[in-house]
This record gives structure tokens, sequence and C-alpha cells, in this order.
């Protein structure tokens, strides 16, 4: 368990010393609405160990925040690149391959769960700002295609599509339950987590939302790592694949023969 | 119960390879095929990247094929001689058609042409092989087929020099006839990705003129070899034969391999010919509904085909 304490964005407090700084100037007295660094965020189950029987797992997030706040919760992974085959109609008639798409800055998992619709909280402005949503993953992802077939609208969905089908992508709102606890307000939401999803780091960053603009984020981590036989198996048929082959081939060609003979013992031919 | 693939990445429920693995061990006993036609489709159906399915459905016929081969032996249906003078062809037909898919990929439409090429050899052997074996069938009462008018093609194939006697198979055939047909059926099947079973019994039976027994059984052989050697390159080059999903997959296929061999032995050759050309018709249906009808995503991975 470990729980990183309220962690005011970088860009939140730049923005927030300048209206200090205004404020200053102004010889006024404006009330910002930062948070009172309430928010913090915790996920059970940060470390989730792939074991030979893994099925996925389950992560539940919570914490505090303050009262009468909207929440959003982004799960993610490291951005990265990734190209897919694109299939298109040839010939009028027959659906082939026509080309690849790369995408760039993409997340491999992106859930997004909030309290409410995404575009009742926040502004586009600030949904692009820190990409929550399809629509600003949308503008974020840059996308290049083989074919001058360019709709970049069209393949995103479809890309959408292709993350949805294996679990990876995810967005949900109304699912996260809220709660009184001492004047401040306790939230929890249990999410599944997919098999789909490979080893590595995850982030989880909760957004505090209100009167729709994000006043302050936590920060938690979830690691994914394999573990036991299979990190073994992993590890050899990358680093010592020569071997990995000959182990492979000559327990096919074991088994082969064993139930050749067990057959034969066993009056199963003639 | 669900075991997690550690190069599939991910997770299965052990019932599904085992019971794919008895069905395709069935076929390859039966029919001497080694069914990554189907069961490459079907894995990737259930999740698995399509490159670890087919890399991974290589190291599974190495299971099967020696499964299927040794019970072929027992009961004398592999013709040694015609397996490795296949073998040489198809290894030599293989190495140029891994060049020409280069050249293929190079002009820019080498998935068309694959998938073209694919459903027109699946849809013309199949229908061949089905109307052939239909029409031995019918007249079975008469004679064995002994007497069969010799074609213009036969006869030219006897004129070939290096005739020599295969004794498993009962046939007089030039060396050169099977490893030109071998080398055919080698270049098609590198070009397609399969490993070209379904090609390479009809040559036997139709070209070759040996019996269908004995085809299984050569056949098999013959794919042993060709999946070790995929397995190999797939494993060192690509890494991506999940040795888990193989054993769970091995674990069905060997067993299916020994009942397909029992059940072939008490089906005629005409019957298993007929059963065999309306799976691959099945599978050319199948394969034709996919082009054609819409796609519920108009993504796939990249990498294999």
């Amino acid at each position: 368990m470990k729980t990183v304490k309220s962690e005011k964005l970088t860009v939140n407090s730049l923005k927030t010393a300048a209206i200090a700084v205004i404020a200053l100037f102004a010889g006024l007295f404006i009330s910002v609405n930062t948070a009172s660094a309430t928010l913090t965020a915790k996920a059970n189950h940060d470390h989730i160990k792939i074991d030979f029987f893994y099925h996925g797992s389950t992560v539940s997030i919570s914490g505090i925040t303050d009262p009468g706040t909207d929440l959003i919760i982004k799960i993610a992974s490291p951005e990265g690149h990734e190209v897919l085959k694109q299939k298109g109609k040839v010939g009028g008639m027959l659906w082939m391959n026509v080309g690849t798409l790369k995408f760039d800055k993409t997340p491999n998992l992106y859930e997004i769960y909030s309290t409410k619709k995404l575009e009742d909280l926040i502004s586009p402005e600030d949904m692009d700002k820190f990409v929550i949503g399809y629509p600003a993953l949308s503008r974020h992802v840059e996308m290049e295609a083989s074919a001058k077939d360019e709709d970049k609208v069209k393949w995103f969905g479809e890309f959408i599509k292709y993350k949805e089908s294996s679990k990876l992508y995810a967005t949900s709102a109304g699912n996260i339950e809220l709660k009184d606890k001492d004047g401040n307000q306790a939230y929890y939401i249990l999410t599944q987590w997919p098999y789909q999803a490979p080893p590595g780091d995850y982030l989880v960053t909760v957004y505090e939302v209100k009167d729709g603009k994000i006043i302050d984020s936590a920060e938690s981590r979830v690691n994914v790592e394999q573990v036991g036989v299979v990190k073994t198996l992993s590890g050899m048929a990358k680093d010592n694949a020569v071997l990995y082959g000959i182990i492979s081939i000559l327990s096919a060609l074991g088994a082969g023969f064993g139930v050749g003979l067990v057959f034969r013992k066993g009056g199963g031919a003639h | 119960m669900y075991l997690y693939l550690p190069v599939a990445l991910t997770s299965i429920n052990i019932l599904v390879p085992v019971g794919l693995g008895l069905a395709v061990g069935l076929l390859s006993g039966l029919f001497g095929v080694g069914g990554g036609f189907l069961l490459t489709p079907l894995l990737i159906m259930f999740g698995i990247p399509s490159t670890v399915a087919a890399a991974t459905d290589s190291n599974q016929i190495v299971a099967a094929s020696t499964s299927g081969t040794y019970a072929h032996w027992k009961v004398g249906n592999v013709d040694f001689k015609m397996g490795l003078y296949l073998l040489v062809g198809g290894f030599l037909g293989g190495l140029f058609g891994v060049q020409l898919i280069k050249v293929l990929k190079a002009t820019g439409n080498a998935d068309f042409v694959i998938k073209i090429t694919y459903v027109l050899m699946l849809g013309i052997v199949g229908s061949y092989m089905f109307f052939e074996s239909l029409n031995s069938l019918k007249k079975k009462k008469g004679e064995a087929s002994a007497p069969e008018k010799e074609s213009k093609f036969a006869a030219m194939l006897k004129k070939l020099p290096l005739q020599t006697r295969f004794e498993k198979s009962g046939v007089t055939h030039s060396l050169l006839l099977p490893v030109i047909f071998g080398g055919f059926v080698g270049i098609l099947a590198a070009i397609m990705g399969v490993g070209g079973g379904f090609l390479m019994v009809p040559v036997m039976v139709y070209i070759l003129r040996m019996p269908m027994h004995v085809v299984v059984g050569t056949s098999l052989f013959q794919i042993l070899f060709n999946c070790i050697e995929v397995t190999f390159l797939q494993a060192t080059t690509n890494h991506n034969v999940d040795f888990i999903l193989a054993v769970l997959l091995l674990l069905g296929s060997t067993v299916g391999a020994q009942i397909g061999t029992v059940f072939g032995r008490k089906l005629k050759g005409e019957q298993l010919k007929i059963i065999l050309a309306s799976i691959v018709l099945l599978v050319t249906i199948k394969m034709v509904f996919d082009l054609t009808l819409s796609p519920s995503i108009l993504l796939s991975q990249a990498g294999g085909h």
C-alpha cells in the first residue's frame, strides 16, 4: 500500500503563482480556490503479479477530497507507439489490409472514471490540457497513415473500438462512490484490471473538479510484473531463443512419441 | 481453469486450446494435414495475437505429426523415400517462396495476392477433390480403377529421366516429380504462410498416384520436418512461440492424431478424400465471407497474416 500525498500539478501551481502576482499588483485579495491539499489517492493492490494462473485482477482506488467536489480518475500506461493494419475495400467488394496506421503518443492502457459525464464536469480546455476523455486523446495522439485515406476522426474511432475490444480502453461515468467523512468527502471505486494489460508501470491520477475546473490532483502507481514460471519462460523466449526453440521442439517430439507409445501399449491401435 | 500465456501475454481457458488441439489432431491423423489453416484463425479468434498463433501452431504440429507419423508407420503407411524427395523439393520451394514474398511486399499489394491465391487454391483443390471422389464413390462397384485411360500428362511424366520405384506407394516415377511438385507446394505454402498439407495431399493423390492411406502417413512425415524448421526459425527470429500454449494444444492434438489414425483405417480412401474436400470447401466459404462482409473493427495487429 502506498499513498502519494496531494501533488499539485506544476501547471496548476504556475497558474496559481501568476494569479497571485497579478493580485498583488492590483492590490486586491482574490480568493483563489485552489484546494486545501486535502486530496489523497490510494490504489490498493498496487503491485499486480502475473503468475501462471493470472486472469486479470481488481484495483480499487480510494481517498479523501474536499466536500462537494467532483472527481475524474485516469489510469494510463506511459505513452507509446503503435502500428496497426488498416482494412479497406479493394475493388469495391473485398475487405483487405490496405495499409498501416502509426499511432504516436498513445497510452496502451487508458481508463477514465468520473463522478458525472465528462462534458458536464470540465471545460474542453481542461480536457485537452490533462488529456481526459477520448476526444481530448484524439487531439493529443499523432496519427500517420500509409494510405491516402486520412480521415483521422474515423480511424481514431476504429482505434478506440480496437482498444475497447481488448479491454485496454474504458470510460465510465457515475460509478465512483462518494461518502461524507469527518467533514471531507471519501471516494472509492473498484476497477477491473484487464489481463490483456502487459507488465509495466501504470499511473493513476485523481483530479478534483469544482465549477468546471480541475483544482487539484493526486497520483498513485500500479505496477504489473511477471513472476515465477511466466517470468522465466518469457525471459527465455527473448534472451535465450535458440535454447527455447530447441526445448519447444524436443518437448513436442517427446510428447508425440510418448502418446504414440501409450496408445500402442493401451491397445488403442489394432 | 485459466492459464496465463507468457509469450502471447494473455490468459486463456485451458479447455479451449486442449479442445481445439484434439479436433485438429484428429484431422491430422485422418487426412495427413497439419490443420494450420483451421487452427491459426481459431486461436486468433480466442484472443491470441496473430503472429504468436501461427508460430505456436507450427510447434504444436510437430507433436501432432510425430504422434500421427508414428501411428501410421506402425501400420506401414509411411513412404519414407517419397517423403524425403518431397521434403527436398519443399525446402527449396520454401526458400524461393520467401524471396517471392519480399518482391510482392515491395510492390505493395502482397496482401491482395496472398489472400486471392489462398482462396483460389483452397477452392480449386477442394472442388476437384470433392467431385473426383464423388464420382469414384458412385462407380465403386466396378473396377478398382486399374485401367484408367493414360492421359497425355501421365504419359509425359513417364518419359522423364531418373525413373525409380517407390515400393511403399507401389508407383514408379521420375525422382524429379516429387522434387518439383514438393517445390511447388513449398512456394505456395511460404507465400500463404501455411504448412501446405492440404495442397500436398492432393498432389500425392492425383499427380503421384499414391494410395490414400500411404498419402496420409507420408504427408505427416513431411509436415513433421517442415514444422520443426518453422518452429525453430520462429523461436529464434521472431520470438513468437508460446511454450505453454503449445503444450496445451499438443495435449489434445497428440491424442487426436492417434484417434484419427484408428478412424482413418476404418474408412475407404474415397471417403477420406471427400470429407477432406468438404472441410477445405467450408474453409473456402468462410474465407470468402471474411473477405466480403464488413468487419466490425477496421484495425488489426500488424505482423503476420
